[in-house]
């Protein structure tokens, strides 16, 4: 819109109407109070500045809004001391001090004394004046309405009511006074300093100073003063018992709407009683005279033990009648009683409070559902209005009545401090506000008091989006009520007085309808029969009484309130009243209209209104208990506060119902900084506040995301756990429970909280712990396994597994990091090439696993050795002992976890093998066998060879094989002889045999590492094959006398159905359709890959072994070449003849005690052996010519048993077939393996053929 | 919205225009109303729209910074 251009108001108001239609959603719960970015409130209030436009108002009452305009100034003016006396901090205490005359800078200290004080003494002096001017004001208003001539004139309610709201005042001011010992001490200083510079030089200011310091240190000095006062003006008390019977019959008939009026009215009740009590009336006296009602006020006092009277500072209203001159305690039967005042007692209203909740709640949601809705094309009926303005009204009431009693539990609480002796929890050294609010109330009260809290800022929120609603119908509701009562039914009574000749009356009600009425286009209806005191005509006299959208203003109000009272009021200027010249029902419908308008003025503000009735900003300030520590804390810590006392609470208790709400109490703290800004105006209350919530928030956000964190990791570690581990444990009495159902989904939705006017993204900041929270749980893992052995890899896995359920859990609500990006971080893997888990699976490897660990074919398992460790336990770092949510969730689920997987600790099996391949994938496969292979070139270059070495020197050079005619004991005792050096050798059985396993064990974990990994890929392929239309052949029998082809034929349209129907599915043909070119691609390479993964028949093992084959080079493994140009047949240089040799060793027969080589070292053993023979190409030469198989050949023959040199020759045979077997196993396996490599690396026609062998005698002879 | 007659007693004239011009002030205020409520649902609704969009950044952020700690150190693997 360029500027300049004019629109008109028509279009303006269509630009603002178009403004409801623009879509502004927001996705989160509401569970928060009420926050405004913008906070509107028009306010009308003129203070009766416009009292002179009402000229055809009774004159007296317009004066009075003069009066009233007046007094009002000055009760600001009051509120404004009692923020300054209420806020004052001690200044003094922070001076230095002149700690002796002959100081040499005391001059200097006392001129910045006074020079800091100055400002804040001259506020005093203010003060002083303002109470001279207060009371001499309120005596003169009082003096001149006891006037002998008065006496008996009309005072409005209106004028009543502000007179007690002075009273009220007074006595505020006068607490806060005799509280305030710091405003006493920082004076004092002022004084001393003052005197010294003799700055107070003129009389006058010295004068002053003397007085103020009177004022300042007399108790009750305004209270006193007052009174004083009073007791000049003959028949005050009479003007006083009017204001108290008024305060009680509005506070029995709820003439009241906001909390402060409540309190202001009972405290009025007691001051005012006070004030009456004295050497020359006696209020028990009045009573008697039923002047006064105190039976009916002792039940008030007693219901209103004690009220607020400013900020935390709280008084006992009775305190007032106690002290009065004729106090006498029999009159006061329920206020001397001893038991508790019914305040304290939230907890019994609590069921009523939640009833009206949610009744008006549902009354409201209809209404609002509606105006949300249904869009309007007329203007609410009269009766639409009404019952929108009830509702509204019905509304403000019921939050007043719930912050009241919020209130009072609380002032109840700060007055009536718990001790050790009530609550155990409580400490003996407790500090007084810590006995007032943290331990003084119970985890119930704290509860109904966050309910409370929740439905009153709740309701608020609800009720402050309808305003423009509400305003609406209020609004025309009030000028439909008020138009049509002066416009209609003051007619009735005005023909009556204008019959009846009664002036004053016509006067009165002529004066009411000229204030405010509104005729329809501005005309007064022409030649009423009423005006004339006629009776309306039979076909009725029609008057059209208008409707707006607009109520009266402050003052017209109150000028047509004040004069219909006096129409009807009992007392008046006259000799009788003017009630008994009015009709019974007419006198009845003006006091009902009186009684109903009383609210008009608090809806017309409804903004207004609706805040006062839900401002709870008291319940964080402790100036009062500050001052009362004399300076020993600066600020209370935020356990002792109670917005905090009740966020923490829900916190502690995780309470589920309660959860939602716990947003609530940390509104409290909005309240507070709104009152400090806007009502003390104080700026380091605000900063303190602010102080304090920077610290709660962190709290709660810290308490709440590890709360919510620990919730889902309960929560996947029990869907995890195993269900009939579960039954079995819960028939043996040990119960796993499953987490409580949390409400934390709402709190993780909340996307702006709003806290003093911050905008917080809670589910971010929650995101960013949980974050942190999964890393640390994920880093808790893998340091777990780090402090163990191999055999942890299936508990990693499961608690992987677990946090990879809880990152599920919770990515629902929050965004998190992706998992596996987590887990590489945790696994140190984003960067390096291998993680912590494949260093900790080598490591493992290479010093346990290997050297300790035994295998064990017929359990295809290893398993370590009980007693006899080869190498000591490798050292591992210290598990960390974090908190159970880290782990497994709780500390009973981590227990029933570490059972369970308690059954895989002592051996290396199949599962073990399937969590290494998964967790480690191909690259850490990859590693590890390379580390492995270097492992065992290690001890095939280094410490084997070097063995290998040293035994084929105690070889001896040649070992036939005998014949069979020596037997078979012959020929084992003839191998015990040549071998006997071998076998003696000393660390043959530990060392060499030592260094066999090791690298046996690394070949079998190669093998079986190999073969987790292909069930693995054969799972992945089955998973995939629904994608890539891999579909299996359905089965189509082929009977007898069918004909095949057809049947192909058959199955061949089978299979295209089937291909058709799930076509869909094929990732491939789906992208190139969907996908562009690129997308095409790649998906065409993945599934290329995942289809010929296992095609080409890669094996790692074969790679392993033709690896291991090069580091076979040295010749001592081959031995020398074969003289004969063939085969070595007696000469022992080849390697298999020396595991022949070893293979004797290890065959002999145990003795007693004694472990076998199999329970020592495994099958690894002989597994390195074959291995390495295999891959010298020894393994028929092997089998041939090795000594054992020799043994058990002539054996099989001759079945000789005997005992060969200690040797049992029937048990060793039993060994030696036993091994027999084994290796023919091991070398089947081998060569299956091995055999594509055999067949291409000697071709056929490599072979030598020989032909066979002739015997010398035969030779020579040819 | 004045009066269009002239009323009977000329000092109620006022009072009668007061009545016009106090709806067309609350006609207007009731306007700054509905701005000001639609001003602070638009804040809500945006912050709620920010906070989100914010978030996806964040992701990509930290995505980013991930895959690129994969790629420039992955160049070392052997």
């Amino acid at each position: 819109m360029a500027a300049g251009e004019k629109i008109t108001l028509t279009d303006a108001l269509q630009n603002v109407d178009v403004l409801d239609e623009l879509p502004l959603p927001d996705r989160q719960p509401c569970i928060e109070a009420l926050n405004k970015s913008i906070h509107y409130q028009a306010n009308f209030d003129t203070n009766f500045e416009d009292r002179n436009a009402y000229v055809f108002g009774v004159a007296k009452y317009i004066e009075q809004a003069t009066i009233h305009a007046d007094m009002n100034k000055l009760l600001e003016e009051g509120k404004e001391y009692a923020v300054m006396l209420f806020t004052w901090r001690c200044c003094s205490r922070a001076l230095p001090q002149v700690k002796s005359n002959d100081q040499p800078n005391r001059t200097q200290i006392y001129q910045k004394i006074v020079e800091v004080l100055e400002p804040q003494v001259s506020k005093l002096v203010r003060f002083m004046h303002f109470q001279n001017r207060a009371i001499s004001r309120f005596s003169e208003e009082v003096k001149r309405l006891c006037h002998k001539e008065k006496r008996n004139d009309f005072v409005s309610e209106a004028y009543l009511l502000t007179l007690g709201k002075f009273m009220n005042m007074f006595a505020e001011l006068d607490e806060l006074k005799n509280m305030k010992s710091s405003v006493r001490n920082d004076y004092a200083a002022y004084r001393r300093a003052a005197q010294f510079l003799r700055v107070l030089s003129d009389p006058v200011a010295l004068q002053e100073s003397q007085t103020l310091s009177i004022n300042m240190a007399t108790q009750n000095k305004i209270r006193d003063t007052l009174k004083e006062a009073m007791l000049q003006i003959p028949g005050y008390e009479e003007l006083l018992a009017d204001i108290v019977c008024l305060c009680l019959s509005m506070y029995e008939t709820r003439m009241y709407l906001e909390p402060e009026e409540k309190y202001m009215l009972v405290k009025v009740m007691a001051f005012g009683l006070n004030l009456m009590d004295s050497t020359t009336s006696n209020i028990y006296k009045m009573d008697a005279k039923k002047r006064i009602n105190i039976s009916k006020i002792d039940k008030i006092l007693k219901t209103l033990e004690i009220v607020p009277l400013y900020g935390d500072m709280q008084i006992a209203p009775y305190h007032y009648i106690k002290c009065s001159p004729n106090f006498d305690g029999s009159k006061w039967p329920l206020c001397e009683r001893n038991e508790p005042s019914p305040q304290s007692n939230l907890l019994a209203n609590l069921e009523a409070i939640r009833e009206d909740h949610m009744e008006y709640i549902s009354q409201l949601s209809r209404h609002s559902n509606e105006a949300i809705t249904t869009m309007r094309d007329q203007p609410r009926s009269d009766i639409e209005n009404k019952e929108l303005f009830d509702l509204a009204l019905k509304g403000l009431q019921l939050l007043s009545a719930w912050t009241q009693q919020v209130m009072e539990l609380y002032s109840w609480k700060l007055l009536n401090p718990t001790d050790p002796h009530q609550n155990p929890d409580c400490p003996k050294d407790a500090e007084e506000y810590e006995r007032a609010t943290r331990y003084n109330y119970s985890s119930d009260e704290k509860f109904a008091l966050i309910e409370v809290i929740a439905m009153i800022k709740g309701l608020q929120l609800l009720m402050a989006r309808m305003e423009s609603v509400f305003m609406d119908a209020i609004r025309r509701h009030i000028y439909q009520e008020l138009q049509d009562f002066v416009q209609l039914f003051l007619r009735d009574p005005l023909r009556k007085a204008i019959k009846k000749k009664s002036d004053v009356i016509k006067g009165i009600i002529m004066a009411v309808r000229d204030t405010c009425v509104d005729w329809l286009r501005g005309v007064e209806p022409h030649d009423d029969p009423a005006l004339r005191g006629k009776k309306d005509p039979d076909d009725g006299f029609f008057i059209k009484v208008p409707r707006r959208n607009v109520g009266p203003s402050s003052t017209q109000l109150y000028m047509v309130r004040t004069m219909l009272e006096s129409l009807t009021a009992e007392k008046s200027g006259g000799k009788k009243t003017l009630r008994k010249d009015i009709d019974f029902s007419h006198l009845q419908t003006i006091d009902n209209f009186h009684k109903t308008s009383f609210f008009w003025n608090y809806l017309i503000n409804f903004n207004e209104t609706l805040f006062n009735c839900c401002d709870l900003s008291q319940l964080w300030y402790r100036e009062f208990y500050l001052e009362l520590t004399m300076g020993k804390r600066i600020q209370f810590p935020i356990e002792m506060s109670m917005p905090w006392v009740l966020t923490d609470h829900i916190l502690e208790t995780k309470e589920p119902s309660m959860m939602e709400y716990i947003l609530y109490p940390l509104d409290l703290y909005n309240d507070s900084a709104h009152y400090a800004l806007t009502k003390f105006c104080q700026q380091f209350l605000y900063d303190e506040v602010e102080a304090e919530v920077n610290l709660c928030f962190d709290q709660f956000v810290y308490k709440l995301s590890d709360q919510v964190f620990a919730y889902y990791k309960h929560l996947s570690g029990s869907i995890m756990l195993d269900k009939r581990f579960r039954s079995e444990c819960a028939s043996h009495g040990a119960k796993i429970n499953y987490p409580t159902a949390n409400r934390y989904q709402t709190l993780l939705k909340q996307r702006h909280v709003s806290i003093l006017g911050r905008s917080i993204d809670l589910n971010r900041l929650i995101g960013q712990r949980i974050n942190a929270a999964l890393q640390k749980a994920l880093d808790v893992a893998i340091a777990r396994f780090e402090a163990g052995d191999i055999t942890g890899i299936v508990e990693l896995e499961g608690l992987l597994e677990c946090n990879r359920l809880t990152h599920k859990l919770l990515s629902e609500y929050l965004t998190l990091n992706d998992y596996d990006a987590m887990l590489r971080e945790a696994n140190h893997n984003v960067s390096a090439p291998y993680g912590r888990i494949t260093l900790h699976v080598f490591w493992e490897l290479n010093y346990d696993f290997l050297p300790n660990y035994c295998y064990n074919a017929a359990t295809n398992r290893f398993v370590k050795h009980d007693k006899l460790t080869f190498v000591t336990d490798a050292k591992r770092e210290k598990a960390p002992n974090p908190s159970p949510h880290y782990i497994w969730g709780t500390k009973t689920l981590t227990t029933a976890y570490s059972t369970i997987y308690s059954l895989y600790t002592r051996f290396v099996g199949t599962p073990h093998f399937h969590s290494i391949v998964r967790l480690l994938g191909y690259q850490g496969i990859a590693v590890v066998i390379e580390e492995l292979l270097k492992t065992i070139e290690g001890f095939l270059k280094g410490t084997t060879l070097e063995y290998v070495k040293m035994l084929m020197k105690v070889l001896p050079p040649t070992c036939k094989l005998l014949r069979f005619d020596y037997g078979s004991p012959g020929v084992l005792a003839y191998y015990n002889a040549n071998l006997v050096d071998l076998i003696q050798y000393p660390d043959l059985r530990m060392e060499v045999f030592q260094s066999f396993r090791e690298i046996g064990n690394a070949i079998l974990f190669t093998v079986l590492l190999e073969q987790a990994m292909t069930q693995e890929e054969v799972c992945d392929l089955k998973h995939a094959a629904p994608f890539q239309n891999i579909i299996p052949k359905p089965h189509i029998p082929i009977k007898e006398g069918d004909n095949r082809k057809d049947k192909e034929a058959e199955l061949k349209l089978f299979m295209k159905q089937l291909e058709k129907k799930y076509a869909a599915l094929q990732v491939v043909s789906v992208i190139k359709k969907l996908g562009n070119q690129t997308q095409a691609d790649i998906a065409a390479e993945g599934d290329l890959l995942t289809r010929e993964r296992l095609c080409c028949g890669l094996s790692m093992f074969e790679i392993v072994l033709t690896r291991m084959k090069s580091f076979l080079t040295d010749a001592l493994w081959h031995g020398e070449p074969p003289t004969n140009g063939v085969i070595n047949i007696d000469k022992c240089t080849e390697f298999h003849r020396l595991w022949s040799a070893i293979q004797f060793v290890f065959c002999m027969p145990m003795r007693e005690n004694e472990y076998t080589i199999e329970e020592l070292f495994g099958e690894g053993l002989n597994w390195a052996g074959c291995s390495i023979i295999m891959l010298l190409g020894q393994q028929r030469r092997f089998e041939a010519l090795d000594f054992c198989y020799h043994i058990l050949k002539v054996n099989r023959v001759d079945m000789k048993d005997e005992n060969v040199k200690g040797i049992q020759l029937k048990k060793m045979v039993d060994r030696i077939r036993k091994f027999q077997i084994l290796n023919n196993q091991i070398f089947s396996v081998l060569n299956k393996y091995m055999k594509t490599t055999d067949a291409e690396s000697m071709p056929v026609e490599h072979v030598r053929c020989f032909p066979p062998p002739i015997h010398q005698s035969l030779a020579t002879t040819i | 919205m004045a009066a269009q007659h002239q009323p009977q007693h000329a000092a109620q004239r006022p009072i009668q225009q007061d009545w016009a011009n106090r709806e067309y002030v609350e006609v207007i205020t009731c306007s700054i109303k509905k701005i000001s409520d639609f001003l602070n649902s638009f804040d809500m609704s945006c912050r709620s729209r920010l906070a989100t969009l914010n978030e996806k950044l964040t992701e990509l952020e930290r995505r980013v910074e991930y895959i690129e700690a994969r790629i420039t150190k992955g160049e070392t693997l052997s």
